[in-house]
């Protein structure tokens, strides 16, 4: 039986509380009496038998034939599929894409389909490698198409595979993969980690352009996605909806999207996921010696303990066939896992960035990135309204240390030194150099050669925190650099009481505080 | 050397945060959502065999009596019933602290004490192997839910098997000293088995240790115990009628320990014995009341050269 999440008042009775930041944890004691703790769901249960819940969603689409009689000898088949970017952490091997792709193909071979193709939808973001790849699809499916060089990153910068397929009422461009698009068939195989994925995003953004992503992803279109988390609020999710409207009337896309619980943390670092009272002596000295290895361990070697983590998640659900339909039903079992019912705003709203973000798998959580996280994903787990109230204050904790990896995020240097350096605000560095950072060919040649981020990357991550520094007063870094803190544009403190020291300048001496628990992944339905 | 010291305070954090050797605490918050608890039945068979009882005399006479005659004085009545009836039997008593287990067994004769199991909850001193171990080896416990769950098996085997029972009808330690709601649950083994009821009334023990305290007072508090005439349920009273009885018994025996024996016997026949669950005044004069210990008239002190007192 798994619990529903809920929100915890601190009392005298609660253990110190885990606070992740970064590589390694804090267990905070110092939150005052009565700050709101939001819990998220325990996992609920995983399908029993995971090949039959994808051959049962493949015969039995909705609002769309069977698999098997959507493809015919001679047909041109596409198969995209999300990147390393999810889920988070890591899937343990078989990856859920692979065993779903398996079953694709095993349907095309029998239908004597010869022209396949799979491809990474990873938009702006990095080429995976050859393993990262391999990881993803199986190493069946990567044995048979990654040498012909059938199985491929997509890359949005090959003037050659990018097709217009016209614009939206509101002008806007839309620009996918050639092949996607002049395929018979589409088959998109997704991984909906959190509220925000799959549905039209999917194809309309994973298979897009910059020319296509530059109208949703700016300042003002975040700002006004209240939260991204909510499709149905989210002007982001708005436009990528108008998209892929008119992308369905010009191809053919038989959606597949996953859902899976909240079994993040393997053993032995699943007292993470328990509730801190419930720990038994066990969790409690295991989490002892974590705590004593980190503190030890050099950086490299608490990188390598923390991106090695591969976790055993359970999927709780497989849907298949037309977008809509679809992401309606895989919205229902993200929400059954994540949403926890908040009773109104509060004052300020503490958060543990942790070592891992989307954009940092095998990588390094720069600056940008865990502000990205901590302003961007985890501020917007919200549904109705913001957790914290508008000129209330942010505290998240992470070290800022991480510094940058060169190979992956290249252009976040230069975004980092030069734009930040000059002015911290949205709406402002993107008017002003997103355009550069955009079209500079060597970011370009980085990006379509090498193993980097686009170029515009670093400025959609601003954009991602757009809405929260809209909303709040104040953001404080716990335990940061003070440097990368003020580079930022926020400010950093020591400790939680000197956070809220901070804050108390605009907030007064006894704000209400909550704090989101998370990981595991949460979404606070606030009242 | 900090990072002996950082590892000194993430000790001592979670030695605090985690009540190391205190039970575990649940926010007031959280405790809609805890689990219920799992009901591992701890099997206890193993200390109502002969190594465990040689182990057990060792410890209650070597260990445990000298410990608690040391903490505070008692003073026993009635066991002359003990010599009429022969084992086994249920003692049925009041319960007010976590001395009342000690002082029963340790007012009970050899041969009756060896032969005393005592249930215990099994939520409570069942829940870690540590403590159900310890538990049973030192008292003889075995668990009962308290919770009127699937346990109820477990006393009727203990009594076939004829050992006698020590059982706390009020299922819990009372708040303020005074005699909680009676269960049915000894009544109906009683009844059951065909075995005597033997109240047990004791005083005392509230005042020297109560619920929240982990040691007795010091200054060694008296405590009374009282052993009643066996009551045996008739062919034709239902358990619903045995119970109030046993009662009964329970409070004309504090009442006799609290006056004499003759009065209270009048009282009874008269019905006005008092009421065990204490007047209805504001809670603080309930605890207030009895957290006085009694006083017995004890043989004056010996030894009074030796007093350090000036009086």
């Amino acid at each position: 039986m798994s619990r529903p999440g809920f929100v915890l008042e601190v009392d005298d009775r609660t253990p110190p509380l885990v606070v992740h930041e970064g590589l390694g944890f804090r267990l905070e004691d110092g939150f005052p009496l009565g700050t709101r703790v939001v819990y998220p769901p325990e996992s609920i249960p995983a399908v029993p038998d995971v090949d039959e819940a994808i051959r049962e969603a493949l015969l039995h689409p909705h609002d769309m034939d069977p698999l098997p009689e959507l493809l015919f000898s001679g047909m041109k088949l596409t198969i995209a599929f999300d990147d390393l970017s999810l889920p988070l952490p890591t899937m343990k091997a078989p990856d859920i894409r692979g065993r779903i792709i398996e079953h694709v193909l095993t349907m095309a071979a029998e239908a004597g389909v010869d022209d396949v193709k799979l491809i990474a939808a990873n938009a702006l973001h990095r080429r995976m490698t050859a393993a990262e790849l391999r990881h993803i699809v199986g190493e069946r499916v990567f044995r048979s198409f990654y040498p012909q060089g059938d199985l491929y990153n997509f890359d949005a910068e090959d003037r050659d595979d990018l097709t217009h397929l016209g614009t939206t009422d509101k002008g806007e461009d839309i620009e996918i993969s050639k092949r996607a698009a002049e395929s018979d068939l589409l088959v998109y195989v997704n991984v909906n980690l959190v509220a925000m994925d799959g549905g039209h995003k999917s194809v309309g953004i994973g298979l897009a352009s910059y020319k296509s992503l530059r109208h949703h992803h700016n300042a003002k279109t975040m700002v006004h996605s209240r939260s991204f988390m909510d499709h149905k609020h989210s002007a982001m999710h708005h436009s990528a909806w108008r998209m892929g409207r008119i992308i369905k009337d010009s191809v053919k896309v038989f959606q597949i999207e996953t859902t899976l619980n909240n079994d993040v943390f393997p053993k032995p670092f699943d007292f993470l996921q328990k509730r801190e009272w419930e720990w038994s002596v066990r969790d409690q000295a295991t989490m002892l010696g974590v705590r004593r290895g980190l503190a030890v361990a050099p950086q490299k070697m608490r990188h390598k303990m923390f991106h090695d983590m591969r976790s055993v998640y359970g999927l709780t659900g497989v849907n298949a066939g037309e977008v809509e339909a679809v992401h309606e039903r895989t919205l229902q079992k993200v929400h059954q896992q994540h949403l926890v019912e908040v009773q109104g705003q509060s004052d300020v709203l503490v958060m543990g960035v942790p070592y891992l973000g989307p954009y940092n798998v095998n990588s390094s959580m720069n600056p940008i990135l865990a502000t990205c996280m901590g302003l961007g994903y985890y501020f917007n787990s919200y549904r109705g309204q913001p957790v914290v109230r508008k000129g209330g204050a942010v505290i998240l904790y992470h070290p800022l240390n991480e510094g940058f990896n060169q190979l992956h995020h290249p252009s976040y240097v230069d975004f980092y030194e030069e734009v930040l350096a000059e002015s911290t605000d949205p709406a402002v560095v993107g008017e002003k150099y997103e355009q550069q950072f955009a079209t500079d060919p060597w970011y370009i040649h980085l990006y379509r050669t090498s193993h980097a981020y686009h170029g515009v990357h670093p400025f959609y991550m601003w954009y991602w925190a757009a809405h929260a520094m809209d909303h709040v007063d104040s953001v404080i870094w716990v335990g940061a650099d003070r440097r990368a803190a003020a580079r930022l544009g926020f400010r950093a403190a020591t400790t939680l009481a000197d956070a809220l020291e901070i804050a108390s300048d605009t907030l007064g001496t006894s704000p209400s505080i909550t704090y989101l628990h998370n990981p595991p992944h949460l979404l606070a339905d606030v009242r | 050397m900090s990072f002996l010291k950082e590892s000194v305070d993430d000790v001592r954090q979670v030695a605090r945060g985690w009540r190391w050797g205190r039970r575990a605490q649940v926010p007031k918050s959280a405790e809609p959502w805890v689990l219920p608890s799992r009901s591992t039945v701890f099997r206890t068979e193993w200390s109502r065999r002969k190594p465990a009882m040689a182990a057990r005399e060792v410890a209650q006479k070597a260990g445990l009596e000298p410990l608690f005659r040391s903490q505070v004085r008692t003073r026993v009545e009635g066991l002359d019933v003990l010599a009429r009836i022969d084992g086994p039997v249920i003692f049925v008593a009041n319960h007010a602290s976590h001395l009342d287990t000690p002082l029963i067994l340790l007012s009970l004769p050899d041969e009756w004490r060896r032969r005393t199991a005592v249930a215990a909850a099994a939520d409570y001193f069942f829940d870690t192997w540590w403590r159900a171990v310890g538990s049973s080896l030192l008292f003889n416990t075995f668990p009962i839910d308290r919770r009127g769950g699937t346990m109820a098996a477990t006393p009727g085997e203990v009594l076939a098997d004829g050992w006698s029972l020590v059982i706390y009808p009020e299922g819990t330690r009372s708040t303020d000293g005074w005699m909680g709601k009676f269960r049915m649950g000894a009544a109906y083994l009683a009844k059951e088995y065909g075995v005597p009821v033997v109240p047990v009334a004791h005083r005392g023990t509230f005042a020297a240790m109560p619920r929240g305290q982990g040691w007795p007072s010091p200054g060694r508090r008296q405590l009374t115990i009282r052993f009643g005439e066996p009551l045996v349920a008739g062919p034709e009273e239902s358990v619903r009628d045995f119970a109030p009885r046993i009662k009964s018994a329970v409070a004309a025996l504090l009442d006799e320990d609290r006056s004499t024996w003759w009065e209270a016997r009048r009282r009874v026949a008269a019905g006005s014995t008092p009421d065990p669950t204490g007047p209805e005044v504001a809670p603080w004069r309930r605890v207030w009341e009895q957290s006085e210990s009694p006083v017995a008239d004890a043989p004056a002190r010996k030894l009074l050269a030796w007093r350090r007192s000036a009086s």
